[in-house]
């Protein structure tokens, strides 16, 4: 008898960090380093779920630029490239920590995982990792959704239709084109909700998403199940509801289970302790200190004094983190179901796919463990957002308000003295965009290429990582050069088409660097009546 | 953020850093006081983000990976190297927070030209209209006056779940001239929709148990009044 349901929703995103014209980046890191501790770990974890015949569901969102940067071959290459010194250092560690008992495992742990990872990679894989979730979507276990083209934080540019349009259909298209079907389900980016987004979410033909608890409860009118039932707006989409208690348990950076002191430490890095002539090759042009992966110490407590890793022991406690989450969940369940006239509630556990395992290390085992602990149980049962819809499509109508999973609940994130000068060049490329489309509605040829690139930069320049990272004070520069190309870039070819001169060399330039989005249209921002 | 990479930063760069901190410093300080001013911002910031409860902005910016990077970046000039302005009369305003809202603007050269010409200018202003909800009501409005060199400001907006304007305009003399008018902006809500005790038992237990309290929800009073009302001309 299931006392309620559980959703995990995964969110896969990272912004579109390709840079061609370097031969390596540090920003690529993010890739290899998700790459090395999230995705593929979990792909393992589904391979031995299916080997076990384990029974697993979840929704996950990849990212357009995401998708895009998996999909592209000379990041494929790059990542080798780079699990190669990975696995090179690893070998040097091993011998190294060789006659140290507490680090000894550890650089053999890296060793495997790295090594395992450029198997996995290179020869199941084939680098096709979107094949591989390709895999497990046609399978009926993973439910795959989109995201914003860009992961605009959407709230922001609810004045513009078209630049809210252009985000959704971009995503649709690269979907489609990556997965070979349309998708039913939108990650908000950031759960950034606002009253209305709905109808051009369903006019491409998406049905569903996830907003943030503060969103719906503040909704109109209040919903009547509390966050344990979507909410089905006026036209029909579907808005889940995040669901405050599970996402806590993992989500809280002081009290969720990744702070227990057995766990591995994330901050703690080769890459900042030994000396640069050794950690040289690794770190980025040989001489800026950066995260290498390869962390020997738990948590321990605050402070600098840190025990050795243990990873025998962090299992055994991730064991015991599965266990408290699904008893709460049961607890949870049965306080809520007596209010729920016979309906079961649904929780709905939302978080960044990236927290498992490159934040959090155990993240991946804590996943296995859950699905493999849950199967003993009749309490609790997963279900994907679609599987739901399809067996519970009556929903109590309301419209959530515009809201976020940010700082405050609302936009304040996205828009505060380090970022907000941004928003002044982004509307107006996104007013110039509009007039383009307008004056040049059904051009062909080297012109429509122009076009087409002019709207990929007003899609790069939305992004909601460039404004976030200016306010987390990491990599800004970098955040800053890329919302200062894609302006620039955009006003080049605006005045370029002013002029009625088109530098083709620069523009097949633009193109080879740019390279997301290959089947744009830029008629989408024509304006919307 | 450490006194070892603080010391390896030019006297500029500091002070660069501290105005970026909001930090006040007098001029001419002497460097040991600027870096130790900034160690203590760096570890208040530190410990009012920790305070902040804001787990899902924390968690995501540990994917971005740092390196030393980081730290001579937050020392770098903030300014945007593109052009800051586009040289058109315009005004946007985008709600933030069901208290706050940001508008830039601008004025064409050739009018601000115009204007500073004419003896009766004195200054421009923003005029929030809050929009009214009934026909035919007039519509409750306040005005900030901005100067001449301001193009942006965060304006405190009186009620929430309210739909705003922002004009923006020249005084000059007694009368007043439109330069501009921005969209209207709707400020979401911070109350509930409904109040727990409109609602049925059951949905009012099961929005307690989906986390009111701890995202400091409040459910709507019988009567809201605004809450700097004063602050307008009705």
């Amino acid at each position: 008898m299931d006392s309620g349901y559980v959703a995990l929703v995964l969110n896969a995103h990272l912004p579109f960090v390709r840079q061609p014209d370097y031969p390596s980046f540090l920003e690529e890191r993010w890739l290899f380093e998700s790459l090395s501790e999230t995705y593929l770990p979990l792909l393992r974890v589904f391979a031995r779920l299916e080997a076990d015949k384990v029974p697993w569901k979840l929704n996950l969102a990849v990212s357009p630029t995401l998708e895009a940067m998996l999909g592209d071959s000379l990041l494929q290459q790059r990542y080798v490239d780079w699990l190669d010194a990975q696995i090179e250092l690893a070998e040097k560690e091993v011998a190294r920590c060789a006659d140290d008992d507490a680090f000894r495992p550890l650089a053999a742990m890296y060793h495997e995982l790295y090594t395992k990872n450029r198997e996995d990679f290179s020869v199941l894989y084939g680098g096709n990792i979107i094949g591989a979730l390709d895999f497990y979507f046609k399978k009926g276990r993973i439910d795959l959704m989109t995201s914003g083209a860009t992961s605009a934080f959407m709230p922001i540019y609810r004045d513009y239709p078209e630049a809210i349009a252009a985000q959704i259909e971009a995503a649709v298209v690269s979907f489609r084109a990556a997965f070979g079907r349309s998708p039913s389900g939108f990650w908000m980016p950031q759960l950034g909700w606002y009253p209305g987004v709905e109808e051009p979410l369903s006019a491409y033909g998406l049905q569903y998403s996830v907003v943030s608890t503060r969103g719906a409860l503040l909704g109109d009118p209040t919903p009547r199940s509390g966050s344990y039932a979507p909410v089905a707006c006026p036209n029909g989409f579907t808005a889940f509801i995040r669901d405050v208690a599970a996402t806590e348990a993992v989500w809280s950076e002081t009290s969720g289970f990744p702070a227990d002191p057995v766990y591995r430490d994330f901050y703690r890095d080769i890459g900042f302790d030994l000396p640069l002539d050794y950690i040289g090759p690794y770190v980025e042009q040989q001489q800026i200190r950066t995260f290498t992966g390869f962390k020997y110490w738990a948590i321990t407590g605050p402070g600098d004094q840190k025990v050795p890793y243990d990873a025998e022991r962090a299992s055994l406690r991730v064991e015991d983190h599965v266990e408290r989450f699904l008893r709460d969940r049961v607890l949870q369940a049965k306080a809520a179901a007596k209010h729920m006239g016979g309906r079961t509630p649904l929780m709905v556990a939302p978080y960044d796919a990236e927290l498992f395992g490159h934040w959090w290390y155990e993240g991946p085992q804590w996943i296995e463990t859950l699905f493999r602990l849950a199967h003993h149980t009749d309490e609790i049962q997963f279900v994907t957002l679609s599987e739901y819809m399809r067996t519970s499509p009556e929903n109590f109508e309301s419209v959530p308000e515009f809201a976020s999973w940010g700082d405050g609940g609302y936009g304040g994130v996205w828009l505060e003295k380090s970022n907000d000068w941004i928003y002044r060049h982004v509307f107006k490329m996104i007013e110039r965009m509009t007039e383009l489309a307008e004056r040049f509605p059904n051009e062909s040829g080297l012109r429509e290429r122009v076009l087409n690139q002019a709207a990929r930069e007003v899609l790069l320049a939305q992004a909601s990582d460039w404004p976030f990272l200016l306010r987390a004070g990491k990599s800004g520069s970098f955040a800053r050069k890329q919302i200062e190309d894609a302006v620039t870039n955009f006003n080049r070819i605006y005045e370029m088409l002013c002029a009625n001169t088109v530098g083709t060399e620069w523009l097949t330039r633009l193109e080879k660097r740019n390279n997301i989005f290959p089947s744009i249209n830029y008629r989408v921002f024509r304006r919307k009546r | 953020m450490n006194v070892e990479r603080l010391n390896g930063l030019s006297i500029d760069a500091l002070y660069a850093l501290a105005d970026k901190m909001g930090l006040d410093l007098p001029p001419e300080l002497e460097r040991v006081f600027v870096v130790e001013a900034l160690l203590e911002a760096f570890e208040e910031d530190s410990e009012e983000r920790k305070a902040s409860g804001d787990a899902a902005v924390h968690i995501e910016e540990k994917k971005y990976s740092g390196s030393e990077l980081d730290e001579i970046d937050a020392s770098l000039d903030a300014a945007p190297c593109i052009e800051c302005r586009y040289n058109e009369t315009v005004v946007h305003v985008i709600a933030r927070d069901p208290e706050w809202a940001f508008v830039f603007w601008d004025v064409k050269d050739d009018t601000f030209d115009e204007l500073r010409a004419n003896p009766a200018f004195s200054c421009l202003f923003l005029r929030v209209v809050k929009e009214s909800a009934s026909e035919g009501k007039a519509a409750a409005s306040f005005e900030v006056v901005v100067g001449d060199d301001d193009d942006h400001w965060y304006l405190h907006l009186p009620d929430e779940g309210c739909s705003y304007r922002v004009d923006l305009y020249a005084r000059l003399g007694s009368r007043s001239r439109l330069l501009a008018h921005s969209a209207i902006v709707r400020t979401p809500r911070a109350l509930m929709a409904d109040s727990l005790a409109a609602l049925d038992a059951d949905a009012a237990t099961l929005a307690t148990l989906s986390g009111l309290a701890s995202l400091e929800i409040v459910q709507a009073p019988e009567h809201h009044p605004s809450r700097i009302l004063g602050g307008f001309d009705e």
